[in-house]
């Protein structure tokens, strides 16, 4: 209850939020202007759009993710108000899972938009509405929940701009890690493979998550990741959001 | 009243911490569980989409020699990973954008270079089609041209470099067996100041192999005269006895053939052909020895191989 009215007011405070407006227009002239870019290509045209669009909504997601959810838990400590929550009967833990919830549901109001749109230019392309690539961005959404928490857990305990570095650092480890499983390949038995296993093994892979390449290109998705991914993703953002309550209720504000 | 708040407090950071522990190693069963299941990928579909090196340059905003090493250490990796199938299509296109992003950096010309020339090879040799239906032997040539592009790149790029034209005729003479080619490339290599003096006797072969053999002697006679050391001027000699063996030979054998349209049979020795009149005299190789003759081939040799007077 008390999770669901701070996550209330959080949804409130993100939709006053002008920089979710930008970023909304930015990605919205993206997926317009996939139209533009399918102009200068030669071929498949479609393809490019539905490129240009997913990538849009990924990307400018992940912006608003991190740019909104560094400032979440900062600027209630920054305007003192956090001395007037936490006075009340309120855990530190309810506080951290109403912010995210907050900012989850802003995502997902705005990745509903951001799909709107796509699959509007791309209906009016094909002439048909393609069930398949709500697969890719409910995958993205899930990746946004993720990073979402990340910023949640930098915001606990480090300014805005420190934690939109070290979001955006998590974000790009995310979809370059896949990198480690190729250097293991050419390694040899040893402390440094083990290191470099244990690394694959605990770094976010955020390509479990992306599904844009099968679903543009009608490729067939193996039934058993849907369910993993989706477990894999939970999972990683439970643990961020139990190390970020971890942290919060150590932290002293006097 | 303090104490049972803090013994809470303390007992649910135990739980946090245990419910932290339980997550992480969720997360490394289903990390591995997830990398085991098989996505069907396009092959090389990552590399289809590469701009040219001539719009990185400024998507790469200063860092432009970063990029290129970042893009060649990736490439070694892709082009050593045997099991992308359709690795070699996009080979040049890669190539090229590092050599846009910095075209002084030398290694990419040279590894580019080598790494299409084993490609070939691999091309023909290996159980699977790589060529997936082009032709095998089609798909290698377009490997082999690429390795000339990249390689051509490199001494446009670099023209005080003698090892990018050194490294085109040598593919030319050795794999590709296209002679003239080679002796171009040798000799646009031996006109860059530095080239090693070898060189030009790798030239002078291309010329052999390319069948002209006046020029070749011609050549050789050259490299005879001008040379600096006793080495140079022995394996001049043996390549000028070599090409005087190969004209001999040809001469006698076609005299021979000759002799056999007219009388109906070899001859019995070298001699009848300067009886019959289709030769004025016997010649003999650069040291004055005879040829050996095989009157049941009609097949002539010299008497000792040209590599070991």
């Amino acid at each position: 209850m008390k999770i669901g009215a701070i996550a209330g007011i959080t949804f409130k405070e993100a939709k006053r939020d002008r920089i979710l407006y930008l970023l909304f227009f930015f990605a919205a002239l993206g997926i317009v202007a996939s139209r533009v870019l399918a102009i200068l290509t030669v071929g498949d045209r479609v393809k490019i759009i539905k490129d240009v669009g997913l990538a849009s909504i990924s990307l400018f997601g992940v912006l608003m993710a991190i740019l909104i959810g560094t400032g979440l838990v900062y600027k209630e400590i920054d305007k003192k108000t956090i001395y007037t929550l936490l006075a009340k009967p309120l855990y530190r833990a309810e506080f951290i899972l109403g912010k995210f919830l907050g900012l989850v549901l802003t995502l997902f109001v705005m990745t509903g938009a951001m799909t709107l749109i796509f699959l509007a230019i791309v209906y009016a392309h094909t002439l048909k509405i393609e069930g398949s690539l709500l697969v890719a961005v409910a995958y993205i959404f899930l990746e946004l929940v993720l990073v979402t928490a990340v910023a949640i857990l930098f915001s606990s305990f480090s300014t805005p701009i420190l934690s939109s570095l070290f979001a955006l650092a998590f974000y790009l480890i995310g979809h370059l890690s896949w990198g480690l499983e190729l250097i293991l390949k050419k390694m040899r038995p040893g402390a440094g493979k083990a290191l470099v296993r244990g690394l694959d093994m605990i770094l976010p892979d955020l390509e479990n998550f992306n599904f844009k390449t099968e679903v543009v290109h009608g490729l067939p998705i193996p039934p058993g990741i849907y369910l993993s991914s989706f477990l894999y993703g939970v999972c990683y953002t439970a643990f961020i959001l139990g190390l970020a309550v971890l942290i919060f209720r150590r932290r002293d504000f006097i | 009243m303090l104490k049972s708040a803090a013994a809470k407090k303390g007992s649910a950071t135990v739980l946090l911490v245990l419910f932290l522990l339980a997550a992480s190693s969720a997360i490394v069963l289903l990390k591995a569980a997830t990398d085991k299941v098989v996505r069907t990928k396009i092959p090389g579909s990552s590399i289809i989409y590469i701009p040219s090196g001539k719009f990185l340059k400024f998507a790469t905003f200063g860092y432009r020699d970063l990029a290129a090493d970042a893009i060649y250490i990736w490439a070694i990796q892709y082009y050593t990973t045997p099991t992308i199938d359709d690795r070699f299509d996009h080979l040049d296109h890669v190539f090229a954008i590092i050599n846009e992003l910095d075209p002084r950096f030398q290694d990419p010309y040279e590894v580019g270079a080598m790494i299409a020339v084993d490609g070939a090879q691999e091309v023909l040799t290996d159980t699977r089609d790589l060529s997936r239906g082009r032709g095998r032997l089609e798909y290698a040539r377009s490997l082999i041209q690429a390795a000339f592009a990249i390689l051509d790149r490199g001494a446009a790029n670099n023209p005080d470099q003698w090892v990018y034209p050194f490294n085109a005729g040598h593919i030319a003479l050795m794999t590709l067996k296209d002679y003239p080619l080679a002796e171009k490339y040798f000799e646009q290599c031996m006109k860059i100041p530095g080239a090693p003096e070898f060189v030009e006797r790798l030239r002078a072969n291309a010329i052999y192999k390319k069948g002209d053999l006046k020029t070749s002697w011609e050549t050789w006679l050259d490299i005879f005269k001008r040379a600096p050391d006793e080495r140079t001027k022995k394996i001049a000699s043996n390549h000028l006895y070599n090409v005087k063996a190969t004209i001999d030979r040809a001469a006698l054998e076609e005299a021979a053939s000759k002799y056999r349209e007219g009388h109906g049979r070899l001859p019995p020795d070298l001699e009848a052909l300067v009886r019959a009149g289709f030769l004025r005299e016997v010649p003999k190789d650069l040291d004055g020895k005879d040829y050996f003759y095989d009157p049941a081939t009609g097949k002539v040799r010299t008497a000792i191989s040209p590599w070991r007077r």
